[in-house]
């Protein structure tokens, strides 16, 4: 039977963003613009779930989720929250209302797949559920449309730290007869092919219903600014640009094919739960982290530790947005009873001791030492 | 005057962008000249209580029909009418704000935001009231910007 979700928000662009996300799934996506609408369709429908934005006109979602709750036969429905405001204020007020969880916009399709599989079992139309999804280290084949081979040695080169298939087409014919043959994960083809045979080989993959859904990349250099808007504009998957940057390159593949990365950030040892901060940290970085703590503070509770280290000994030094993504992931563990401390270098350390908000910070130079503090 | 207003806006403007249009932006000096023979969309969404302001994202309508394609995942002819167009700016405005409120009410300066609005037409332009502080930022995804203003009551 198929799954029921209700997305209920005022902005059509989030309800179609919802309902896509969940296309390729045997959901049935039923849509609300109001709290108003949104209990009509709740009481007639009965959905597995509900997906409900706060801020709404009519009847806003903080309205909705309180006569929800006081309905006996909606009160069990799942509930999860979207909202525009990060804010520790705004995300422990929502906490409160007894949702089963909740999502800051912006944020990805993949990320409300993965929120909803934790409520309820999603099965592809093909008959897979979406919680066995692949990890990063599980091996995938994927095509290189491109003239250049020098690209070709750039991407195996690049991606030589995983486990995944490198296979290079020169020409636009060949990669398709391939792809029709052996259907990869993932495709990128350039936009620079002669005559515009990157763009033809697009259009034929998206004709086709094997490959109709596949991320297909476009591959450009920077400064060909109008092949980039074309791409955009025909709806390739996103872009990638040369000089390829291939740290940036393995978060798109990992955010588009919804790759479980997580095993990378947060591992249990030595009786804590170690959040590892990698050298090649960024924003994007970060938005992964923050999108699996959760998940991964919740299993190191449910598996009895107590105790929660962050580990920068990757990092040569911090500024304060990191500061502040670690005192979010403190904040969280403190909520649920974890002992936090820090390890890093000598120089972190020391420059840790310069922010008023790490002044209470448990700090040392390794686990063993910090397990010892803490 | 917010001595790191237009650095939380940048913030704001590089996590939508990258997040939502896949985008990677560059910023320029907000004083570029939108030009007035085209049709322009602006959206805006407010901010009351202990902060106060309005923030404007303004964009050409061609490059709003491309964040429409790129949101949605459309072709540019599936676009149905301005409404979708309208409803793309008004909700790329409503997670800057959010992401603006978010990092305000954490230092303390709690506030509400309203449900977004969107104006669109040609040759107009949006200017703060006398004593209202204004900050800008022009986005720039490739060949295309967009511009982000912020109007705040001072305290």
């Amino acid at each position: 039977m198929s799954i029921k979700i209700l997305t209920v928000d005022d902005s059509r662009t989030i309800r179609l963003i919802v309902g896509r996300a969940f296309k390729t799934y045997d959901c049935e996506v039923m849509e609300a613009a109001n709290g108003v609408e949104g209990l009509a369709v709740a009481s007639r429908e009965k959905p597995d779930v509900i997906i409900l934005d706060v801020t709404m006109p009519v009847m806003d979602g903080t309205e909705m989720l309180s006569r929800l709750k006081s309905t006996a036969d909606l009160k069990s429905i799942p509930v999860i929250m979207l909202t525009a405001e990060a804010g520790r204020e705004n995300v422990l007020r929502i906490a409160r209302m007894g949702v089963r969880d909740y999502l800051v916009k912006p944020f990805k399709e993949d990320q409300i797949v993965e929120r909803v599989s934790r409520i309820v079992e999603l099965k592809n139309r093909g008959g897979t559920t979406a919680k066995s999804k692949k990890r990063f280290d599980d091996p995938l084949k994927i095509v290189l449309a491109d003239d250049k081979t020098a690209i070709w040695d750039q991407f195996k080169a690049g991606l030589s730290d995983t486990p995944w298939q490198i296979d290079g087409f020169a020409q636009a014919q060949s990669a398709l007869e391939n792809i029709g043959s052996h259907v990869p994960d993932l495709i990128f083809v350039s936009t620079s092919l002669p005559d515009g045979a990157g763009f033809w080989l697009f259009q034929k993959l998206r004709s086709s219903v094997k490959t109709e859904k596949l991320p297909i990349f476009a591959l450009s250099v920077k400064t060909a600014v109008d092949d980039q808007a074309r791409a955009q504009q025909v709806g390739f998957t996103g872009i990638v640009t040369k000089p390829i940057d291939f740290a940036d390159l393995k978060m798109k593949i990992t955010r588009v094919l919804g790759l479980d990365a997580s095993y990378k950030y947060y591992e249990q040892k030595s009786g804590a739960l170690v959040v590892n901060y990698p050298s090649n940290y960024t924003q994007s970085i970060a938005n992964d982290m923050a999108a699996h703590l959760q998940e991964k503070v919740t299993e190191a509770v449910d598996a009895g530790l107590d105790k929660l280290v962050v580990d920068l000994t990757q990092l040569k030094s911090v500024d304060m947005p990191l500061i502040e993504q670690v005192l979010n992931v403190m904040k969280y563990a403190g909520e649920l009873s974890l002992k936090s401390g820090v390890i890093g270098s000598d120089e972190v350390r020391q420059a840790c001791t310069n922010f008023e908000e790490t002044k209470e910070w448990l700090l040392a130079g390794s686990l063993d030492d910090i397990m010892k503090l803490m | 005057m917010i001595k790191d207003m237009e650095d939380m806006i940048k913030s704001a403007a590089n996590e939508v962008f990258a997040t939502m249009l896949n985008m990677s932006v560059t910023f320029e000096h907000p004083d570029i000249q939108m030009q007035d023979s085209q049709t322009h969309v602006a959206g805006a969404v407010g901010f009351t209580g202990k902060f106060n302001g309005v923030i404007y994202l303004y964009s050409n309508l061609e490059f709003a029909r491309k964040m429409t394609c790129c949101l949605l995942g459309l072709t540019d002819d599936q676009i149905e009418g301005n409404e979708m167009i309208n409803d793309v700016v008004g909700e790329l405005t409503n997670m800057h704000a959010g992401h603006l409120k978010s990092r305000l009410s954490d230092r303390g300066q709690s506030c509400v935001i309203t449900i977004p609005a969107v104006v669109s037409g040609r040759d107009f332009r949006i200017e703060p009231v006398s004593g209202a502080e204004r900050y800008a930022v022009c986005v720039r995804a490739n060949k295309n910007c967009v511009l982000l203003e912020m109007l705040v009551k001072p305290e």
